[in-house]
């Protein structure tokens, strides 16, 4: 029994990924411009989305105007934070100006780059994108793997507006 | 001894799992268009009809389709 229990620990901490339930990832982070840098400390009190993204993923590109829209829609109480981890800042830049262009407003999220990938390393993300829907305690309540349609979006919102 | 044999399998497995696994934020360089295998979508439709009238095998290029083992 006890060699059973032992193995099993093992294999868990071998295996260690952020479920729901779980506190959120403390980090220290700077924008993509590098002129301001966040820590998960400055969202206290608020709903958070934190995106893992990167502009060589293309289900990553394709969900980014969601969040764009996401964000619109709320003012307060809700923050977007996403993470870039691509190998250059100026690629996520590059993007993230093509889809201003595209929907002709600045982006009203925050976006923060990950050189080190130490995001989705300590989150254990099991696919790119990943997202993960944090309270305003810092608690985990929902992963997603994966990009998020329109109609994720509008089951997404329902969460928020629970945890708000 | 078994106790130190499982507990040595268990942490070679991690090592292993490790050193081969790519995660999925490690695949930027898996992600350009160089290391698809058919990079040139048009080139790819050709070589997959060529590939169709030499093996006489419309369909079986699928994993939906078949069944029959006659590839």
């Amino acid at each position: 029994m006890k060699k059973i229990i032992t193995m099993v620990l093992l294999t868990l901490s071998l295996s260690a990924e952020v479920t729901k339930g779980d506190n959120a990832v403390a980090f220290k982070l700077q924008t993509l411009d590098a002129t301001t840098s966040y820590s998960m400390d400055d969202f206290k009190g608020e709903v958070v989305l934190v995106n893992l993204w990167a502009s060589w993923c293309g289900g990553c590109k394709k969900e980014m105007p969601e969040f764009f829209t996401l964000q619109q829609e709320y003012k307060s109480g809700f923050k977007i934070v996403t993470v870039s981890i691509d190998k250059s800042s100026s690629s996520s830049q590059e993007f993230l100006e093509s889809v201003e262009k595209e929907l002709g407003y600045k982006r009203p999220f925050i976006a923060l780059y990950d050189p080190s990938k130490s995001m989705p390393k300590a989150y254990g993300a099991k696919g790119m994108p990943s997202s993960y829907l944090i309270d305003k305690q810092g608690v985990v309540r929902d992963v997603i793997v994966g990009s998020l349609s329109h109609d994720d979006i509008a089951k997404l919102k329902i969460k928020i507006d629970k945890l708000k | 001894m078994q106790y130190i044999f499982l507990v040595s399998l268990v942490l070679l497995t991690g090592c292993s799992d490790a050193l081969v696994r790519v995660m999925p934020y490690e695949k930027e360089y898996f992600a350009q268009d160089k290391m698809s295998l058919s990079p040139l979508a048009e080139r790819a439709e050709q070589e997959s009809h060529i590939f169709l009238i030499r093996e006489a095998s419309a369909g079986g290029d699928s994993s939906f389709q078949g069944g029959c083992g006659c590839r």
